[in-house]
């Protein structure tokens, strides 16, 4: 087994670091090692979050630019923030939703923009409507296991970790999440299957 | 099992039979006594916020005094507030292991400064453990509380961001049963530092230091990993786990020896001069400052060694490293021609904006912000907004900009007595949080009064210690296990100290606040003393997260289209993140957003923002 590295990007509150840390939990059901990088403090204030997770035998938990294998954007302008570590075969997925950042006279981009200037790039890129699937599911806070759920299904993780320990880990939730969750799992997963079609 | 790195540290110090913790809240060192407070009871131990962080080194200090293996926490810059004890710690020495966690910031994610708190050990004879990964940290927070409690001597266990707020895998040992009572044996030649004692004193220590010194030499969490004779790294800390993979990445692990280093105060000399004298060029890989590279030229110096030693001249001083930044160094290093990560090579026309934290939706910083503004313009004042450290920090930002001034925990109170003196065409207008009034505001206060200094000082009580994390104090009214706790009213506080002005004003409701302000500045003008405006209003987050588990509902409120002008007051001056613009500049309110503050109402000039749901009644019983 060598290395894979996860870079999650979205807006603080949106569930980053639970997600990192289904995966690393994933990880130790599977026997994968697993690291996670997470910023604290001032990002939960709605501010830009990245979060770090190699897989495989790493030591240090920093993914550098243009090592990203895989970038999962729970916001899409925080995709385009990701740029730098992407290389020409990371694999993208957006989640097709766009916020605009609070400050005062800011214009976003559109998600077409962002999603134009990412084929531009040369990055392979797969969008993905998580928080409609998550508000189908029962919650707009479950947009991040819709993400892991397609994410799983590109087969990016194959080796690491899988579908079923996943879901293992999302059985230990409080039974009001769990279910939440583990339906998004599944539409995320059905998400992409259409999408690839 | 996964945990986060201060996690790790506290299962360490759980293992190794703590009986005490007490720390004060600080990114990056939060976590570890959040998970003992989760603990304590089950454990029968004794487990604490204390008002700063010099009381919480004081009250473990004296535990371990009396026997009772002991734990302090604190962000790097909280190590400053204790240096007055810490430094005279190590001449007395203690009974049972006394560690100390400085969880230093490099790269500054959430400080002011990125000191590197490896120095104080330096400074106070206090050796220096360093953890590379959550792993080692929970192995190694153990064994530095073995190592502490047999030399007699505190011991610093220094982590950085990336390792406290790294989660990784953990394997967990059996703890030692904890012990939490002790028994204080009076020596005054010991315990009291008059310079009679102080002078045996610090003769003693230098001869523990000594001991230690040879101790660190046979520590288990040091090892030489040899390839060759040519070169050789010496990483301490995380650089040890950036070296690791960047030597894999290059293709060169086979082909440079690897010191590792967990013990960096003091140094292994024989160690280090053991790989020095084996390797014709060696580099240290270190973390801000050059402590060990300095250790290591002084040994070579020392031993007439002509083995090249670089450091700060490949790896930067500035700034966290990383791996990138390793490897880059490394290849330079080596002659290797750069890194093997090739970022894609696409300038993008349209640029992310950017998205600084803002202050939350429902936040009451922003209603007292929005009022302190109005109520100082109306007075005809010229402010010199004296700024704090915590969530109103953020006030810095447009559309406030209400932060002229912004150094420490408790500066806007002492800094406002300086500027009420000397700039005397302006009023200082200090803004401090509860938690940081308690912990480093109250003699400020009494400065003022003493001095007569025409301040005003804004404490924004929002009830908990919000910023890292909702930790609460002593004004909140319950412990983090949520039983109920004696609380210190700021307002009594204020009174009993000799302030004659002070009012409390709900933020939620601006004409109120903006009057208790304007009353404030009126009195400053005509007595020429300080006033006093506690703002107080819980922090939303705490109150939506109890709504949300007791099923509650807020009120909801929206944007009747056909008044709303498109004039931006709501989304651009009050710069709610719950309205945005829409169609023409008109605003909307994000349901899955809106706190049902209602402070929005009242700012819109064109009566356009209406309730759409009132909340349940029960929703006003929430704040506390
Ligand atoms: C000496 C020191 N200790 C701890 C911290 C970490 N810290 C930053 S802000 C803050 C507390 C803020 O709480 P409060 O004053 O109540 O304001 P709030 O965030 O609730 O608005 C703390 C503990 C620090 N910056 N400096």
């Amino acid at each position: 087994m060598s290395r894979l590295n996860v870079l999650l990007a979205g807006v603080g509150g949106q569930g980053l670091i639970t997600l990192a840390s289904v995966m690393a939990k994933a990880g130790v059901i599977e026997g994968t090692k697993v690291l996670v990088a997470e910023t604290h403090g001032l990002s939960q204030r709605g501010g830009s979050v990245e979060v770090h997770v190699r897989f495989g035998r790493v030591e240090s938990p920093l993914i550098p630019p243009g090592g990203a294998h895989v970038v999962v954007a729970l916001e899409a302008i925080e995709a385009l923030r990701s740029l730098k570590y992407m290389n020409h075969s990371t694999l993208v997925l957006v989640n097709r939703r766009v916020i605009r950042p609070n400050l005062p006279g800011v214009k976003a981009p559109s998600l077409e923009e962002i999603l134009e200037e990412l084929g531009k790039a040369g990055v392979k890129v797969l969008d993905i409507p998580a928080t409609d699937l998550a508000i189908r599911a029962g919650s707009s806070l479950a947009a991040n296991m819709v993400m892991l759920g397609a994410l799983l299904a590109t087969g990016a993780l194959d080796g690491y970790i899988s579908r079923g320990g996943v879901e293992k880990v999302l059985e230990t939730m409080p039974p009001r999440w769990r279910r939440v969750n583990l339906e998004a799992l599944r539409l995320g997963y059905g998400a992409l299957r259409e999408t690839e079609a | 099992m996964v945990l986060l790195g201060n996690e790790a540290i506290a299962r360490g110090a759980i293992e190794a039979g703590i009986g005490w913790a007490s720390a004060y809240p600080g990114t990056p060192s939060t976590e570890i006594v959040e998970a003992l407070h989760r603990v304590a009871k089950q454990l029968g131990i004794h487990v604490e916020w204390s008002t700063n962080e010099k009381v919480a080194f004081e009250a473990a200090y004296a535990a371990a005094m009396a026997g009772v293996r002991s734990l302090t926490a604190m962000k790097h810059v909280g190590v400053n507030v204790a240096a007055d004890p810490l430094m005279t710690s190590a001449y007395t020495g203690v009974e049972e292991g006394f560690v100390i966690v400085t969880a230093d910031d490099p790269g500054m994610w959430s400080s002011q400064n990125e000191q590197d708190n490896r120095w104080y050990g330096l400074h106070a004879f206090i050796p220096v453990f360093e953890p590379y990964s959550p792993t080692e940290a929970k192995d190694l927070a153990r064994e530095v509380f073995e190592f502490s409690s047999r030399m007699k001597h505190p011991a610093f266990l220094r982590t950085t961001t990336r390792v406290s707020h790294t989660r990784g895998p953990v394997t967990l040992s059996e703890p030692r049963k904890p012990l939490a009572t002790g028994s204080f044996r009076k020596q005054p030649e010991r315990w009291t530092i008059v310079p009679a004692h102080a002078r045996v004193l610090r003769r003693r220590m230098l001869e523990r230091w000594e001991k230690i010194g040879e101790e660190v030499e046979r520590f288990p969490f040091n090892r030489v990993e040899r390839h060759g004779t040519e070169v050789a790294v010496i990483a301490s800390g995380i650089a040890y786990g950036h070296v690791i993979d960047a030597l894999e990445e290059l293709g060169v692990r086979d082909q440079v020896t690897v010191l590792k280093l967990a013990t960096t105060v003091p140094a292994p000399r024989k160690l280090i001069l053991d790989v020095l004298s084996s390797h014709k060029r060696v580099l240290v890989v270190e973390e801000l400052e050059p402590i060990i590279e300095w250790e290591a030229k002084r040994i070579a110096y020392e031993e007439r060694l002509d083995t090249e030693i670089h450091g700060k001249d490949y790896v930067p001083r500035v700034g966290e490293l990383t791996l990138h930044r390793v490897a880059s160094a490394i290849a330079e290093y080596l002659g290797l021609g750069g890194v093997p990560w090739r970022p894609v090579d696409h300038e993008p026309k349209v640029k992310p904006p950017p998205r600084p934290p803002t202050l939350c939706p429902g936040c009451p910083h922003r209603g007292l912000f929005y009022a302190l503004r109005r109520a100082v313009n109306r007075a005809g004042v010229k402010p010199i907004y004296s700024g704090d450290i915590g969530c109103y920090s953020l006030a810095v930002l447009p559309p406030f900009r209400m932060q002229d001034t912004m150094i420490e925990m408790g500066g806007s109170v002492g800094l406002a007595n300086g500027f009420a003196h000397v700039d005397r065409e302006k009023i200082p207008v200090a803004t401090i949080g509860d938690s940081t009034f308690f912990h480093a505001g109250i003699p400020g206060l009494i400065n003022a009064v003493y001095n007569r200094s025409p301040m005003l000082v804004v404490v924004l009580d929002n009830r908990v210690t919000a910023m890292t994390g909702h930790q609460p104090h002593p004004g909140t009214g319950f412990y983090p296990t949520g039983e109920p706790a004696p609380v210190v009213s700021i307002e009594n506080v204020a009174r009993g100290v000799g302030i004659e002005y002070v009012e409390t004003v709900d933020p939620f409701n601006l004409e109120e606040t903006e009057k208790a302000v304007q009353g404030a500045l009126d009195h400053i003008r005509r007595t020429g003393k300080p006033a006093v405006v506690v703002s107080k209003r819980a922090c939303t987050l705490l109150v939506d997260a109890a709504a949300r588990r007791k099923g509650v509902e807020a009120p909801l409120y929206t944007v009747d289209q056909d008044k709303c002008t498109g004039c931006g007051i709501c989304y651009n001056a009050f710069s709610c993140p719950a309205i945005s613009p829409i169609n023409g500049g008109k605003a909307a309110i994000d349901p899955t957003l809106c706190t049902g503050c209602g402070v929005c109402v009242q700012v819109c000039p064109h009566d356009a923002i209406v309730l759409e749901r009132p909340g349940d009644p029960e929703w006003e019983k929430l704040w506390f």
